[in-house]
């Protein structure tokens, strides 16, 4: 039961109240499993803006432990220019 | 009172837009002088600096009118300016021409602003023309092709490295950005395409987690380091449109000898160099008083010249100059502002100003009136109360007078580009040179004498300096001399202009004027009139009539325009070696400080700058000529005098005894022969009228304070009258005065 959080095509501001829900309703979930390092799968995202970083960002900003796994070239290079690369790597 | 609050807006606008007129008509005067000024010193830094901020605040203030044409235009030049101040573009001759064209067209634009008919499809066609050239230099060879847009679609690829700067880049983003529909992740792609991203650094720490998010907020703000060519404005582009809301801060990346710099300009008063270093940790206090007590030694030494702290630190403290260059700017500036604090202005309507002044004259009227009766009731009290009273209105006086006095030069820089653009036509090389050009005049006068002039300037470019072959030829230098100077000169101010070309040729001036009937045939006048008769209507020489200067008209309305405002003009000329034409004004058109004089029943007032001396002198036995001529013998030399009983056929008995004053005058002293001296008077001067135009020798009347009319004696046009050869009877008119 280890499925990792599917982000969606369009992170962007569009959908990001829906995004942000769901994720919440992810992390409640999952913490409350056990202390493991989240999973967020951000292979089908296509088109990416600042809010949607920002919805990783506050993620980041919870007292949990989590990483992404296969970034997908937009959210890759969205990292990249924000110069927050690091999520690809590590957590 | 139903305004709508548009309304008031536009009530607003309309009240405000001739100062806004009158402030861009002076940075487009500013621009065009600091441009100038540039040409001179390619490398002057400060001169960059001020020629972005007028052209800036042009725009500035262009945007707040809603003058969207001037802003547009303005813009292109602002951006290439911006990049003169980064070192990409350099500055020549050409550039400049093409600044100065662009300076005409915003001059252009402002002066119409409220016209819209006066922008032509001509006009068009060279703002356009000059569009592209603009962008053609700020936008480089890259991007020749994207000229059409202008919008600001800036991503130009990363140029050449060789101009480039690394820009340290921190913004923080307002909460509406995504709501604005703005994306800081595009904002840095953006940037991304301007240049090369040596390092970027997003802030997440303020975004909360995620059960506090409001997903629609924006809490990002990043850091950027970028290595661009772009210019701080293209940088700053990039946020135009978050701008409202963003904490934007672009650096310019800084030596340690610039931040050192920065330091000392931000640093609050603290006027010694010493100190202004010290606080900002250039040098230590230890070494700074090593060099000081250096300094106070050499001080003792009489061989050695006295040596400036500045540049001891440079040599022995190795404190870098450009660090020492920035504290003595600093320190000069605190001098220059005092206090600290700047110089403010107030803008004031030139006829207010003209309407106290009028008063004052009365003022001046009525407190010498007060004085006579206070004198007549030989009470002390009331006399000192009132001489207390008319210093204090003296001291009104000159500081209104002061008010409207102006520095000369400003008009005297207008002529800079008209020799450049005069010469440059006439295929002259013109080193054009302008000499204290701080001396005031009133400012009535300098809008006045500023056509004259510049006819003068013209005509010596056009007629009197050669072309280079021809200075050549007589052994001059290629390139002509044009010096315009002015100086103050007992109560009067001095303008002189000087070139050193071919000067007037006498024999054809001669000529011609034979052959117009100026002269009659066969006459030869003495070589002064033969110069002046170039001021004679009807007169030119040049062999081409040039657009330049004239078709025989002009000289003389020089002329006259200069005797309206009281001055005189004189030609030196050196044929073969240059002019030199001198104007005389007096400082003032209202009011002199006068030495009353008195002639049987008749009043005469002399500006008192132009008497030296009073002598007593025997009046009946002294034989006069017809116009009241004769000569004394003062110290050995001879003065001529003028009797002003005989001039001006004053009615009644010569007394026994009589005085001469003795005053100065352009042509040298000579003596005028009064029979009462009355002292000395302000004096506010009104015009004669036009029957009196041909009177010669007075120059205006006042009213005493008795009630009385006093007339003016003009000492120049006297003084000529006294030493002319032969007195044509016509020009002196007699005058009974009350």
């Amino acid at each position: 039961m280890n499925k990792p959080f599917e982000l969606p095509a369009e992170l962007t501001i569009y959908g990001a109240v829906e995004t942000r829900d769901a994720m919440l309703a992810w992390v409640a979930e999952r913490s409350a499993q056990s202390g493991r390092t989240l999973e967020v799968s951000a292979r089908a995202v296509t088109e990416m803006d600042g809010s949607g970083l920002q919805l990783l960002a506050a993620l980041s900003n919870m007292d949990l432990s989590w990483r992404v796994v296969d970034a997908s070239s937009a959210f890759t290079e969205a990292c990249h220019t924000m110069g927050l690369a690091e999520w690809l790597e590590s957590h | 009172m139903s305004y709508s609050s548009n309304d008031a807006d536009q009530d607003f606008i309309a009240a405000a837009m001739p100062a806004f007129i009158s402030e861009a008509v002076e940075q487009t005067e500013a621009i065009e002088t600091l441009l100038l000024e540039l040409e001179e010193q390619p490398d002057n830094r400060e001169l960059l600096d001020s020629l972005f901020r007028c052209a800036h605040t042009v725009k500035g203030s262009a945007g707040i009118f809603g003058l969207n044409k001037v802003v547009e235009f303005t813009h292109h030049v602002e951006t290439l300016l911006d990049q003169m101040r980064e070192g990409a573009i350099e500055f020549g001759p050409a550039l400049s021409t093409l600044l100065l064209q662009c300076n005409d067209q915003i001059k252009f634009l402002v002066a119409t602003a409220s016209d819209e008919a006066a922008d032509t499809p001509e006009q068009k066609d060279i703002r356009a023309d000059l569009v592209i050239q603009l962008c053609a230099l700020t936008e480089g060879p890259t991007r020749g092709d994207a000229i059409a847009s202008s919008d600001a679609s800036a991503n130009a690829e990363a140029s050449t490295v060789s101009g480039s700067t690394r820009w340290t880049i921190s913004a923080r983003f307002g909460p509406e950005t995504f709501r604005n529909g703005m994306d800081p992740l595009s904002i840095a792609r953006y940037l991304a395409g301007m240049g090369q991203v040596v390092s970027m650094h997003s802030s997440i720490d303020a975004v909360p987690s995620l059960v506090n998010l409001e997903p629609e907020t924006c809490y990002l703000s990043f850091r950027m380091e970028l290595d661009s060519a772009a210019s701080r404005e293209e940088v700053e582009g990039a946020f135009s449109f978050v701008m409202d809301d963003c904490e934007l801060n672009v650096i310019a990346p800084e030596t340690p000898g610039q931040k050192l710099a920065r330091e000392i300009e931000e640093l609050p008063e603290t006027p010694r160099l010493g100190d202004l270093l010290v606080s900002v940790g250039a040098v230590t206090q230890d070494r700074l008083e090593q060099v000081l007590s250096t300094q106070q030694q050499s001080r003792g030494m009489p061989a050695t010249p006295k040596t400036l702290l500045g540049d001891l630190l440079e040599t022995q403290a190795g404190v870098a100059p450009e660090v020492v260059e920035a504290a003595l700017g600093k320190q000069q500036k605190l001098r220059e502002t005092g206090s600290g604090e700047e110089g403010r202005y107030i803008r004031v309507q030139a006829d207010r100003l003209d309407a106290v002044i009028n008063l004052l004259g009365e003022l001046v009227i009525a407190g010498a009136g007060a004085t006579l009766l206070a004198r007549e009731t030989h009470d002390v009290g009331l006399i000192e109360a009132n001489l207390h009273m008319n210093s204090l209105i003296e001291e009104i006086r000159n500081g209104t007078l002061g008010l409207r006095m102006v520095p000369v030069g400003e008009t005297f820089s207008r002529f800079r580009r008209v020799v450049r653009d005069t010469a440059a036509s006439l295929g002259k090389e013109v080193n054009f040179e302008i000499v204290g050009g701080e001396a005031e005049l009133d400012k009535s006068m300098v809008e006045k004498i500023a056509d004259p002039l510049m006819h003068l300037v013209r005509n010596s470019l056009d007629h009197g300096l050669e072309s280079p072959q021809e200075r050549l030829a007589a052994g001059k230098s290629a390139s002509g001399k044009l010096i315009l100077s002015a100086r103050h000169e007992t109560g009067c101010i001095l303008i002189r202009i000087e070139d050193d070309g071919r000067g007037i040729n006498r024999e054809r001036v001669l000529q011609r004027a034979w052959n117009r009937g100026l002269v009659e045939q066969g006459v030869v006048p003495s070589d002064d009139a033969i110069n002046m008769l170039i001021f004679e209507p009807g007169f030119s020489t040049a062999e081409q009539v040039t657009n330049l200067s004239g078709r025989g008209v002009g000289m003389d309305v020089v002329r006259r325009n200069i005797e309206a405002l009281r001055g005189s003009l004189k030609l030196s000329s050196h044929p073969g070696q240059g002019l030199q034409v001198d104007i005389r004004l007096p400082l003032t058109l209202a009011i002199i400080d006068g030495f009353l004089v008195g002639v049987g029943k008749s009043k005469f007032v002399l500006p008192l700058e132009s008497v030296v001396e009073v002598i007593e002198a025997g009046g009946q036995n002294v034989r006069v000529d017809a116009t009241g001529r004769h000569c004394l013998e003062l110290r050995g030399a001879v003065l001529p005098v003028v009797r002003l009983r005989t001039l001006y056929s004053v009615e009644s008995s010569l007394p026994e005894r009589v005085s001469v004053v003795v005053v100065s005058s352009p042509r040298g002293q000579y003596g005028i022969e009064v029979e009462v001296l009355l002292g000395q008077q302000q004096t506010v001067i009104k015009p004669l009228g036009r029957l009196f135009k041909t009177l010669r020798g007075i120059s205006g009347s006042s009213i005493l304070g008795s009630g009385e009319v006093a007339l003016i004696l003009d000492v120049g046009s006297l003084g000529e009258l006294v030493t002319a050869d032969n007195v044509g009877s016509t020009s002196v008119a007699s005058v009974a005065t009350a």
